[in-house]
């Protein structure tokens, strides 16, 4: 926890001592700053869920004990976010201790703090269900940090990977960039599509690992 | 209780168990002996839902282990061979958790958790941390975890192993206490223990039943009858002959130790020769130092049964 909130602390610090002068808003630098962390974070979180699991075979009292796979999976899934959740939350304070401090920043935009919030949350929640699912799929929990790290960068520059290839449409590059929804989301500016793009994209990840927990009963 | 019918396991190209039949009714204590790798603990995974089966059919309670595994699992307790428990949290901590997951709450969740503390003796390691715990009390907690929601079947793989011989009184007299309301299957490699606990022994070898009977009963099993032992001081082949014209006595066996000799015989089923032995030292002036029936246990059993493969 302390080292997610000096890491992401100095790098929104950095940041705004580079932009200082330009008119980029404080809120994409505080929140830029947090989700990059926040894939690390993730990662560290979510390899442990089912691979220690395993590992250490407490899956077998886990399994036999009289739970639904569906409830093993979300019970870990919302111990997980909530953990997360209390670790970024102080992040969140950063741009209030850094108007106090100095006053020629002015009023923060409460409206672009909320946006950016919600952009967090929905990040956390998306990445996490993947690192779920990733955590069930591999045995090795270094095996599962690396490939979720992976993913999770994947999809944080998908829109600079695929606008590398011009033939690719504009639109699904705006729809799928994660970087450009924090940055929208951050700026104040709330949009339905990619709430709708990360809750489903959860949804889907946790159903996938229900089922794939329920067929390692059937092996 | 326990109903198993034809059950076959395979691992990849291995049959760990082959086509296993055998039940267990309400209230018994049944041992579940074999040696290692003769498909005990995958059995018990089994039964505990945590592994599916190959082939066959098993019903715990009138529910299918496959089909009906959450009403299996309310009624069962298990505990798994190596006894794994979450190192990071504390005792008490750990059975409240796992009390709340088998669906207690409230009072009774409570006043459970302190009844399984104490007749686990938990008490005093309550605060501590699972990962800090000597062996014994590991394996004493997942026993207080494996009952604490007041199972009917209690599916036990090796409970004593790792204590101390008082806690293994104690977990002996904990498995006894809970015969008749509750229904035990237990497996071991301590036969001792198996005998003083267990009403039934199953034995099973290479995946399939090799005996199955009351302890008692599978040792008057056993082929030929005890051996008779006589440590006798006089003329060697005197002696011999004089103990091969008892009736009942098939051969003798000497061995020789300073002046006195130690005779090993071996006699018909359900003979006891000790009272002739002992009349024809006395009337031949012999001195005579031991007389003992040796006793067959169900180690000779185990020994036999899963050597030679041979059907009781």
């Amino acid at each position: 926890m302390v080292f997610f909130l000096i890491a992401s602390g100095s790098t929104f610090l950095v940041g705004v001592i580079k932009n200082a002068g330009s008119n980029v808003f404080l809120t994409n630098l505080l929140f830029a700053s947090v989700v990059m962390w926040l894939t690390v974070l993730i990662s560290i979180v979510s390899m442990r869920l089912f691979t220690e699991e395993v590992r250490s075979g407490t899956i077998e009292m886990l399994m036999t004990a009289p739970v639904t796979e569906t409830e093993v999976v979300l019970g870990k899934y919302a111990g997980a976010v909530t953990f997360v959740l209390v670790i970024v939350a102080p992040a969140i304070a950063n741009i209030f201790a850094l108007a106090a401090l100095n006053p020629s920043i002015g009023k923060i935009d409460e409206g672009a703090v909320v946006g950016g919030c919600i952009i967090t949350f929905l990040v956390i929640a998306f990445c996490m269900s993947m690192g779920l699912l990733v955590s069930l799929m591999t045995k090795n929990q270094i095996a599962a940090a690396i490939t979720c790290l992976c993913l999770i960068w994947i999809m944080l520059f998908l829109g600079n990977i695929v606008s590398a290839f011009p033939f690719m449409p504009a639109k699904l590059v705006a729809y799928l960039s994660v970087l450009a929804h924090v940055d929208e989301f951050s700026r104040g500016s709330i949009d339905s599509r990619p709430v709708i793009l990360y809750l489903s994209g959860s949804a889907f990840m946790l159903f996938t690992a229900v089922r794939v927990l329920e067929s390692k009963r059937w092996k | 209780m326990i109903k198993v019918e034809n059950l076959t396991r395979r691992f990849g190209r291995t049959l760990a168990i082959d086509n296993l039949s055998f039940e267990v009714k309400q209230g018994e204590i049944v041992g579940f002996l074999g040696p290692n790798g003769a498909g005990k603990t995958t059995t018990m995974r089994i039964l505990s839902c945590f592994l599916p089966a190959t082939g066959g059919k098993v019903t715990i309670g009138g529910f299918d282990v496959f089909a009906d595994s959450l009403e299996v699992r309310r009624r069962i307790g298990y505990l798994p061979e190596n006894v794994p428990l979450y190192t990071d949290m504390r005792v008490k901590e750990y059975l409240n958790y796992r009390a709340v997951l088998k669906g207690l709450s409230g009072k009774k969740k409570k006043q459970r958790v302190k009844e399984m503390l104490e007749t686990c003796g938990l008490e005093e390691v309550s605060g501590s941390v699972i990962g800090r715990l000597s062996k014994g009390y590991k394996q004493r907690l997942g026993l207080a975890d494996s009952l604490v929601h007041e199972p009917e079947l209690l599916i036990l793989d090796e409970p004593t192993i790792g204590l101390d011989p008082n806690q293994i009184r104690h977990i002996r007299n904990l498995i006894k206490s809970l015969a008749h309301h509750h229904t035990v299957l237990l497996s071991s490699h301590i036969l001792p223990e198996v005998e003083m606990i267990c009403e039934r022994v199953l034995i099973i070898n290479r995946g399939r039943i090799v005996a199955s009977d009351t302890p008692g009963n599978l040792v008057g099993l056993m082929r030929g009858a005890p051996r008779t032992i006589a440590e006798i001081n006089g003329p060697v082949e005197k002696v011999r002959e004089g103990l091969l014209k008892i009736r009942g006595i098939i051969s003798v066996i000497h061995e020789s130790d300073g002046d006195w000799g130690r005779y090993l015989c071996d006699c018909e089923k359900d003979a006891d020769v000790r009272p002739e032995i002992f009349a024809m030292a006395s009337s031949c002036k012999w001195i005579m130092r031991e007389l003992v029936l040796e006793k067959r246990n169900l180690e000779d059993v185990f020994v036999e049964v899963t050597t030679e493969e041979k059907e009781l």
